[in-house]
């Protein structure tokens, strides 16, 4: 985990701005900005996209989970009608590095050895796709098998298969480590340990991802379904060696990423080397079943949790040890932060390990590593308060701390987690749902809880741009990406908040690496709380040009001057629409500029969640349904409730795939993974989920986070679901369900372990 | 994407039978198996010979004998909406409201949905399975959580379909037309055990195309009801399925049929349960018993075990839903 970097840059205009008060157009409940436009099918995405000319491409890649390549022959392919270029590692300017580390690329664009199922071979454009898909296939690849490892466990053997020749194991373990975890288990009235297993879960955007890509000289366009267009032009810069300001990247509409479209794919390379051969630009586009094997996953994590804590309740030890495969190239697979940083606890000791195995490479995913900890931290948790005879909300609110353990004790800027807990207990009815008969028959039913925090603070640099024109409309400049949540939405009411102009009158420019100024991925919880502030700066900004202008054409004092509905208004009354500001229609517009603003020092400004779930489960069938839930995020203010909820329900449906149904399956005999297709890899439908979930705002008025107060939420209203439905599913059955899925043959098996055993 | 074939639309059964005789000629009814399995190389085609021209092969009728004819192209969702059906025939109705989502149940048909290929993702995936010709069933040593306990022999596939043992437990005939002419068999001989070929899953023959379904007019005080488990509420096959059908006079069953989906390589009919039942109660006890008939014989694979515990559960399920 990235801590907060400090970036100081001044604000135009001097000054932090007051907090904001009752504010009228952030908070409101509104529907998306461009929602006609992605529900009439108008919206162009990366993947609509057609330019005059435009190729198609397709990759070769291999079938195997670990081979050498032997030989690769295009002569076929490459005489099939409408094929224009195919590419291999044989191929000028395609031999390039990939997977940077310190010690030197651990691959190339299409390397020799291939070490996951889908690795990338070669390359083909076309004039169309059928024609590009039809000659991929027939580019022969003579391969020879090697022995491969797919499970992490095994991988730790040091017999096991090397995936690099450096061995398995990434790095050493990480380790932390504060007080002294023996003496606190020593004082502990009650012990609880544990071992999870947690499936590796995908992200499944709804848009595939995607890559057009253009040349003009040695000038690169690349057109890309991304999170973050500023990371993804450093990237293709360095692969290229070009100056920055030669590449651009251009992020549209877009359908997704969930983490998994933060860093640059080889389809992106092959799209652009393509490109650069054919002088014609190209469209990658990975297939759903490409998307499974080479665009990242949340990968399995085996995960040991022991608890120590006195019969008050207070905690007194934690130990974890935690294991996930990064895949075949390096990348974080577990995050014990949770353990660290949630419940107050004085010894605390976590011991990751990362490895690799032949499977595609982990990407981060909603919250890397939390959810995984969450599902066995508050199993746990759980368990303890459950021995000690303590309700679970009380034991966890017994626990609570207002400062940051793993940052050196920094007080947070605010910390509504305890709200959250009571809240959350109070809307779901907690008192009400144990005491109730709960079991009919063959279907037993159980309530759970669990809590979480996130974090990751957000990178502060990001740089807005307002510009109001003659007629009164307002552009909006800024470089985030819109992946799908509602940030254009966001950022209009932000400007609309301020400058007092209808949402309709605020056009967005955004995710353009040659339009717009640098601001961060849109991964990490982070946009509305980094871009949102400086979005405001340009907007006051704006409104002081305005009012100074205002206040020399009416000759008054500008102190005397506020916006109103578009319009200046003074004191006495009198009122001027921007339209009649003669200094405006001179110069035909006015610019306001704002970099962000720091992170307040010494302080921590994180957001926090407690989520409570309702289950019933057959035990027939083994199947689990969520019946009730109830999300309650202190994720600083709602900046639009609408869109807000949305990433509430969201989080809490992805969090229940995760805990029921989602799977990624590696076949032992062949290391191949047998469901990559939409049936077989289960993500809930609409039936599989509660028909009302609830979400519920607890917003602690944090005036010191940053110039808006709000925190992040796409990732904590994720990160304890999946351990809140398995608490409940406890409270039901009686049963602990270890490991991910709770699949319908899981609870079977389980009941008949439980039967069996007596 | 589709590799390329050829594609022609005769408008008379003969034509359609004859271009079907050809060999690499694969029919299309409502297409949502056929492409699927084209898109992803599962089989290859020359010629995909559509049937959507021959009217005669929809709809759904009463027959003079107060039976039910349903034609091979009527979609999924006019089986589950079909009063006649719903009325007198509820597992059938039941099954097939309970297939797939209401995108395929509008464009599948009732014959696609009887001669699907098989879901084993091993078939269905880049892997050169015995079914497909290689010279190993992946399941037996493999992921096989979804795979059978019964029947299983060479190939350890599990049948797809919930409206075949609906079907079978109404002892429907099927109806095909071929080279030689028609022929009719009961619903319950048309599916191909691996035992017998591991290659095939129905009997039909180059060039033959199932027309029809007929379903005997409903036996006096006749109940039936399909339990499916599977992982979601919608959109996923079978874990098990069971279709029971009974005639109950005086409150004892005279007669039963009790017919598992997904656990076997074909839909699989239980006499031992369907013997427990007949001149029965149906209470906890009887249901119990039959249920655990149900299983009888039942050799689970590595990972596949719960379904024992499943099947034993729906069956006592469905029968106590009856009772």
């Amino acid at each position: 985990m990235r801590h907060p970097g400090v970036f100081f840059a001044p604000d135009a205009g001097g000054g932090a701005p007051p907090p904001w008060g009752e504010t009228t157009v952030v908070g409101a409940r509104r529907p998306r900005i461009d929602a006609y436009e992605r529900v009439s099918g108008t919206a162009v995405y990366t993947l609509d996209m057609q330019l005059p000319g435009m190729l198609h491409g397709a990759v070769v890649r291999c079938p195997h989970a670990h081979a050498r390549v032997l030989r690769v022959d295009t002569a076929r392919a490459s005489a099939m009608p409408g094929v224009r270029a195919v590419i291999t590692s044989d191929t000028p300017g395609a031999d390039l590095p990939f997977y940077q580390t310190e010690k030197g690329p651990l691959s190339r664009l299409f390397d020799s050895h291939c070490r996951h199922e889908g690795e990338e071979v070669a390359a083909v454009a076309a004039d169309t796709l059928q024609q590009a898909v039809d000659a991929a296939r027939a580019v022969t690849v003579e391969y020879e098998a090697l022995p491969f490892v797919v499970d992490e466990e095994r991988a730790l053997d040091p017999a096991a298969p090397k995936v690099h020749d450096s061995g398995n194991v990434i790095g050493e373990p990480r380790v932390y480590s504060r007080g002294d975890v023996a003496s606190g288990f020593a004082v502990a009235d009650a012990v609880v340990e544990m071992s999870f297993r947690t499936a590796a879960q995908l992200h499944t955007p709804m848009e595939v991802h995607v890559s057009v890509a253009q040349w003009d000289g040695n000038r690169l366009t690349v057109w890309d379904s991304t999170q973050g267009v500023y990371d993804l032009r450093a990237s293709l810069a360095e692969a290229f060696s070009l100056p920055l300001a030669s590449v651009r990247a251009i992020g549209t509409y877009m359908g997704g990423g969930f983490g998994s479209k933060l860093e640059l794919g080889k389809y992106t390379l092959a799209a652009a080397v393509l490109a650069r051969r054919t002088a014609r630009p190209v469209k990658v586009a990975l297939t759903r079943e490409e998307t499974f094997l080479v665009a990242g996953n949340r990968p399995s994590n085996v995960i040991t949790v022991k608890a120590g804590a006195k019969k008050d309740g207070t905690l007194t030890a934690l130990d974890a040890r935690l294991l996930g495969p990064a895949g075949a190239y390096p990348s974080g697979s577990t995050s014990a932060y949770l353990i660290g940083d949630l419940y107050r606890c004085a010894n605390v000791r976590t011991e990751a390990t990362n490895v690799f195995i032949n499977a595609g490479k982990a990407r981060p995913f909603r919250a890397p590593g939390f959810p995984p900890c969450a599902w066995a931290l508050e199993q746990v948790i759980d368990a303890l308060a459950r021995r000690l005879g303590h309700d679970p909300v009380e034991f966890r609110l017994k626990n609570l701390t207002a400062v940051s353990q793993l940052r050196d004790g920094q007080p947070y800027t605010s910390t509504g987690l305890e709200a959250c807990l009571r809240e959350g207990a109070r809307e779901f009815g907690w008192q009400q749902a144990r005491a109730a008969e709960r079991h009919t028959g063959h279907i037993r039913r159980g309530v759970g809880v669990a809590a979480g925090i996130w974090g990751y603070g957000g990178d502060p640099r990001a740089t807005a741009i307002v510009t109001l024109y003659a007629d009164g409309s307002v552009n909006l400049n800024t470089g985030a990406s819109d992946i799908g949540t509602g940030t254009k939405t966001v950022m209009a009411q932000v400007v609309a908040e301020e400058l007092t102009v209808p949402l309709e009158r605020i056009q967005i420019e955004h995710a353009d690496t040659a339009t717009t100024k640098p601001a961060p991925s849109s991964g990490g919880s982070q946009t509305v709380l980094v871009n949102a502030p400086a979005v405001r700066g340009a907007a006051l900004d704006v409104r002081r040009q305005v009012l100074d202008i205002a206040a020399a054409q009416l000759k008054r004092p500008v102190e005397e001057l506020s916006l109103h509905d578009g319009a200046v208004v003074a004191k006495d009354g009198t009122r001027m629409t921007f339209a009649e500001l003669k200094e405006l229609g001179r110069k035909r517009l006015v610019v306001g500029l704002s970099h962000r603003h720091p992170h307040p020092e010494g302080k921590v400004a994180l957001p926090f969640a407690a989520q409570y779930a309702e289950v019933e489960v057959d035990t027939r069938t083994g199947r689990v349904s969520v019946v009730r839930f109830v999300a309650a995020q202190d994720s600083g203010r709602v900046m639009n409730r609408f869109t807000f909820d949305n990433q509430v329900y969201g989080g809490v449906f992805q969090g229940i795939g995760f805990a029921l149904s989602e799977e990624r399956v590696l076949d032992r005999q062949t290391g191949k993974m047998v469901n990559a297709t939409w049936h077989d890899y289960k993500i809930p439908t609409m039936l599989d989920v509660p028909v009302d979930p609830v979400s519920l705002p607890i917003d602690p008025h944090d005036i010191e986070c940053n110039w808006v107060g709000a925190k992040g939420l796409g990732e904590p209203a994720h990160i304890p679901t999946a351990a809140a439905v398995a608490n409940a599913i406890h409270d039901a059955i009686g049963v602990r369900v270890l490991d991910t899925p709770a699949s319908p043959a899981r609870i079977l098996r389980l009941l008949a372990d439980r039967q069996r055993k007596g | 994407m589709l590799p390329g074939f050829a594609h022609t639309r005769p408008s008379t059964l003969a034509e359609a039978v004859e271009r079907l005789s050809a060999p690499g000629a694969r029919a299309h009814a409502g297409g949502t198996d056929l492409l699927g399995c084209l898109r992803d190389r599962v089989l290859a085609a020359d010629t995909v010979v559509s049937l959507s021209a021959l009217t005669e092969l929809r709809g759904i009728s009463t027959t003079a004998d107060g039976g039910v004819r349903i034609g091979a192209l009527a979609t999924v969702a006019e089986v589950a909406a079909e009063p006649a059906i719903t009325r007198h025939y509820p597992a059938l109705a039941d099954a097939a409201q309970a297939v797939a989502s209401p995108q395929l149940r509008n464009q599948g048909t009732i014959g696609g949905n009887l001669c699907q290929r098989p879901r084993c993702w091993y078939f269905r995936g880049d892997f050169h399975c015995a079914r497909k010709g290689g010279d190993v069933c992946y399941a037996v040593e493999g992921e096989n959580q979804y795979h059978a306990i019964l029947g299983g022999e060479v190939c350890f596939i599990v049948h797809p379909s919930d409206t075949a043992p609906a079907l079978i437990a109404y002892d429907a005939i099927a109806r095909i037309a071929g080279p030689g002419g028609s022929r009719a068999v009961p619903l319950e001989t048309f599916f191909v055990p691996p035992s017998t070929d591991f290659t095939r899953e129905t009997i039909l023959e180059p060039g033959e195309i199932l027309t029809e379904l007929l379903l005997p007019p409903p036996a006096e005080g006749q109940r039936g009801t399909y339990r499916k488990a599977r992982i979601r509420a919608a959109w996923d096959f079978a874990l098990a399925g069971v279709a029971a059908n009974l005639a109950v006079r005086d409150r004892r069953v005279r007669s039963a049929r009790v017919v598992l989906s997904g656990v076997a390589p074909v839909p699989w009919r239980v006499p031992e349960a369907e013997r427990i039942l007949a001149g029965a109660r149906i209470d906890a006890r009887t249901a119990r018993d039959a249920g655990l008939a149900a299983v009888k014989g039942a050799a689970p694979l590595g990972n596949n075990g719960y379904k024992v515990d499943l099947v034993r559960g729906i069956v006592e399920e469905a029968l106590l839903a009856l009772a």
